[in-house]
């Protein structure tokens, strides 16, 4: 008689912790409606992940959360724009461990991560916006065309972008701040009354935190770039009638913010001489 | 070989037993004297005084040292040198190597006068002009003997205890601004120290707090684990630019956090780069791996400087 450990057939079936964490990974991309071949590539990462030494040993929790690391890399590294936060809820994970495990997975399987693409976030978040079809819940004015809310959503992304307001921050407040002044200015009449977060509730989505400050950011941004607009020079624009603007401000924007930074900057340096002297 | 004058002074008696121009058997006073004069010479801008002088323990002096220390302190202090105990290290020192004689010591011979090994190491302010300031510094150091945490926290003040939460006396004081765990094996780690000296000089006095409540402390095998700077380059930096064009040295998650992480090489510190401009640099064992670190990137930061 030989006992299993003396045998080779530890080394010919799969573990049962690998066999459950496969199947989660699968079951992940299936719910996420990832393509097949993202699939594949995940259940690789995991297998090869779960028998470095680094993940070998770890708590069944953080075994969990490697499943979901797994597939987020995937997406990442095809440009699918998944954000750890979706990926977190997903699992129940506590975030802070989802992102040490991620670090970890980098490292030991030596993958190159590319940047979460902003553009390709908007168009997945703006799809989970409940404002394009008829509702109970929402009002005739409120509903949008979804391929006008995310050109112009689009279009005050990249302005945010350019305009230092993305770097070092968390993406998904941005879209959504940029969500939200895009729907105000497309029909201001009647939307221009409905606040942040009633916005939220009504596209059925979360209002993070972050969002409150970067719609603040935006306005002001928005108003700068106003004022170096001829015909727009006479009214006395607010944080509420610039909305009413947007769409001009973002046609013309190249030739406004180089307009609106030069003045600044030519402040600022009139500003250091002075204080030299 | 690594020139320890310049990067590690903090370790380094003075030159002066091994310059070949100063013979040691005139008295300790030329030594003194001419050790005295350089510092006060070359320290303009010296926050703390500068204790590198002070012998490590040795076998023989190191009951000495610590009997001395309240009274070294003040001495340290106002600049001046009690001569009978650090007599007995230069003594040491010269005795076990004989500077320019027999052995051709490198330090003797290749070493540049006007250059003292107590002179912090200033980068060369002509690249960047900005210059890292040390926020933080982290030390350890060996009592070499068991300690009754209780004890300790039940007599000293400022001290805390809760073995439940940390297995360590927290302990502080306000002259060097400084927080010490202390161990029950005799092991103390020192944190919040402005510079080298600080760190040594702040270890020393939890080390005297520790000996005044009864037991025989030592201090032994004192080691700076890490350094932690920071400066400001004053412009806005596109950290998604730096982490294209840096990818095996850098990681930019801002879902996670708002700096990008870049790993350098050489030397080994890792840098926390902000959108702000502001550089914090860490993990350094010596200053002038964090100035060293500091003049790799700031040339690389200027690659993305926006516009004007």
């Amino acid at each position: 008689e030989v006992a299993y450990s003396q045998s080779t057939g530890q080394k010919e079936q799969l573990s049962r912790c690998l066999q459950r964490g496969i199947r989660r990974v699968r079951d992940l991309c299936k719910v996420l409606q990832l393509p097949a071949v993202f699939e594949e590539t995940a259940v690789s990462y995991f297998q090869r992940a779960l028998q470095l030494p680094a993940f070998h040993l770890v708590s069944l929790e953080k075994k969990e959360l490697l499943g979901g690391c797994c597939v987020f890399v995937t997406c990442r590294q095809h440009s699918w724009p998944l954000t750890m936060g979706t990926v977190c809820s997903l699992l129940y994970a506590r975030q802070d461990l989802f992102a040490g495990v991620f670090l970890s997975l980098q490292k030991e399987l030596g993958l190159s991560v590319p940047a979460l693409s902003l553009a390709d976030l908007v168009t997945t978040h703006l799809s989970s916006f409940r404002l394009f079809q008829p509702a109970a819940s929402v009002p005739a004015p409120f509903l949008e065309d979804k391929e006008k809310l995310l050109a112009r959503t689009m279009g005050i992304v990249e302005l945010a972008s350019e305009t230092w307001l993305v770097t070092g921050r968390h993406p998904v407040p941005i879209v959504t701040a940029a969500a939200f002044l895009a729907w105000q200015s497309l029909r201001p009449g009647p939307r221009l009354s409905c606040p942040l977060a009633r916005f939220c509730r009504l596209a059925g989505v979360d209002l993070p935190p972050p969002a409150h400050l970067r719609l603040k950011e935006l306005l002001e941004i928005l108003l700068g770039m106003a004022s170096q607009l001829s015909w727009l020079r006479g009214f006395a624009l607010d944080k509420k009638t610039v909305v009413k603007h947007v769409g001009d401000l973002l046609q013309h924007r190249v030739f406004l913010l180089r307009n609106a930074f030069s003045q600044q900057d030519r402040e600022e340096q009139q500003d250091k001489e002075e204080q030299q002297d | 070989f690594k020139d320890d004058f310049s990067t590690s002074p903090h370790l380094f008696t003075p030159m002066s037993p091994y310059d070949v121009e100063l013979p040691i058997q005139t008295a300790e006073d030329g030594v003194f004297a001419s050790q005295l004069s350089q510092p006060k010479e070359l320290h303009t801008d010296f926050s703390s005084v500068d204790l590198s002088f002070l012998p490590d323990v040795t076998p023989e002096n190191k009951e000495q040292n610590l009997s001395e220390d309240g009274h070294e302190t003040q001495k340290e202090l106002d600049g001046s040198l009690p001569s009978n105990e650090d007599s007995g290290v230069f003594m040491d020192e010269s005795s076990l190597s004989h500077p320019g004689a027999a052995q051709p010591s490198p330090e003797a011979s290749g070493v540049c006068p006007p250059l003292t090994p107590m002179t912090p190491m200033t980068p060369a302010s002509e690249s960047s002009g900005i210059v890292p300031q040390l926020q933080n510094i982290v030390s350890t150091v060996n009592l070499a003997c068991k300690l009754d945490l209780k004890n300790i926290a039940l007599h000293a003040r400022n001290a805390e205890y809760n073995p439940k939460r940390f297995a360590a006396v927290i302990m502080r004081i306000r002259e060097p601004r400084t927080t010490a765990l202390i161990f029950s094996s005799g092991k103390m780690v020192c944190t919040g120290a402005k510079s080298e000296e600080q760190s040594r000089l702040a270890a020393r006095k939890y080390a005297r707090v520790v000996q005044k409540l009864g037991f025989p402390a030592k201090f032994l095998d004192f080691k700076i684990q890490n350094m932690v700077g920071s400066c400001d380059v004053r412009f806005p930096i596109r950290l998604e630019g730096l982490v294209l064009t840096h990818q095996q040295f850098s990681s930019y998650e801002p879902e996670l956090f708002p700096g990008l992480i870049y790993r350098m090489v050489k030397p080994r510190i890792v840098l926390l780069i902000f959108v702000s401009g502001k550089v914090v640099l860490t993990g350094a064992k010596e200053r002038s791996e964090i100035y060293e670190a500091f003049e790799n990137i700031y040339p690389i930061l200027k690659g993305f400087k926006k516009p004007s």
